[in-house]
């Protein structure tokens, strides 16, 4: 009977153990699917960042000053994935490579917070993953003519405190927001 | 006499050999059914099963863990656009002035070294991600916050 209770007791443990890393792999969107605009895009960038990788690179964060910021920004925080992808001309993408990243964020996890459609300006959307009142994962799918831009990031993270980091804590500002205007300018 | 009496019972037999028969006849072979008792203990093959269960669920788990590890531990392709960067290098080698040969404290400082290049890489991408996430929330935030442009177009001067 004690053999049958331990037995009993580690199966329920392992399976504990499977379902927190199926939630794990939940909050990690799979963006493997768009690998492939690599070879149309003239501008790239592709960022995996896990858990070890985060430990790692917040060891180099200085507690004094706006890396202070910064490390405690990341603290908790699992993983961050970014893949873009800048085209020379429009319709390099399809709908169905959206559409590969938008059917994981469609899953009961996930909940929109904004959309932003335009003709002009493309499309914007920010998913939010929560546990229960704490947020614990973002996603940004942001689509235009000529750009695809899929962020992740896996675990708790302050939202507000990360749009205000562009242009700050030494984080210098792309200015693609600026870029854009000037092309819709002309 | 002859012996096939020992082989294959023909012939005449020996009185000796009939004695002995006749002494171990009662414990000669009597075919009789298989009795089994009623009471029988059954075994019970629960347990085993459980834990047959328990090390298949264990190797699923590894497995997926493994999996997922694999996944995360994927090397972190380099981002082929340029970035300012920010941080820099520190700098790792130093000049070494004792030339006898140190094995163990070169692989360990070499080690180090890998890992320090590592963790800087990554603190490097991690601002690139940072960055790119940050201007789109921004992005985000001011489309949301910013006024339609009709509403501006509409605006009539007072007095």
């Amino acid at each position: 009977m004690k053999t049958l209770n331990m037995t009993l007791l580690a199966a329920v443990l392992l399976l504990t153990a499977v379902l927190v890393a199926g939630q794990t792999q939940d909050q990690r969107l799979q963006l493997s699917s768009l690998d492939h605009l690599a070879a149309k895009a003239i501008e790239t960038v592709d960022v995996n960042i896990d858990g070890r990788l985060m430990r790692m690179a917040s060891k180099l964060l200085s507690d004094e000053g706006d890396e202070k910021e910064v490390k405690s920004l990341i603290a908790g925080i699992k993983g961050i994935y970014v893949k873009r992808f800048e085209f020379e001309s429009d319709g390099q993408y399809t709908s169905a490579d959206i559409e590969g990243i938008r059917s994981q964020l469609r899953g009961p996890s996930w909940t929109r917070l904004m959309n932003f459609t335009s003709k002009k300006d493309g499309n914007l959307e920010v998913y939010l993953l929560m546990n229960g009142e704490q947020v614990g994962g973002l996603a940004v799918l942001s689509a235009d003519d000529r750009e695809l831009t899929v962020v992740n990031i896996v675990g708790p993270v302050d939202i507000d405190k990360l749009a205000k980091l562009e242009g700050q804590f030494g984080v210098p500002e792309l200015g693609i927001e600026s870029k854009k205007e000037k092309k819709n300018d002309k | 006499m002859n012996d096939d009496y020992l082989w294959d019972k023909s012939g005449e037999p020996d009185p000796e050999i009939q004695e002995l028969e006749e002494i171990l006849a009662p414990l000669r072979y009597q075919p009789k059914p298989l009795e089994l008792p009623n009471n029988f203990p059954r075994r019970n093959y629960f347990p085993v099963l459980a834990i047959a269960a328990t090390v298949l669920i264990a190797l699923l788990a590894a497995g997926i863990w493994l999996r997922v590890k694999k996944q995360e531990t994927e090397p972190p392709q380099e981002a082929k656009s340029v970035v300012p960067s920010v941080y820099k290098e520190p700098e790792i080698v130093k000049k070494n002035t004792d030339l006898s040969p140190k094995p163990v404290i070169r692989k360990r400082t070499r080690k180090k070294s890998i890992n320090q290049r590592e963790a800087v890489e990554a603190k490097e991408q991690l601002m690139l991600a940072l960055r790119v996430a940050s201007e789109k929330l921004k992005l985000a935030q001011r489309r949301t916050q910013g006024p339609p442009p009709n509403q501006i177009k509409n605006q009539h001067k007072i007095g």
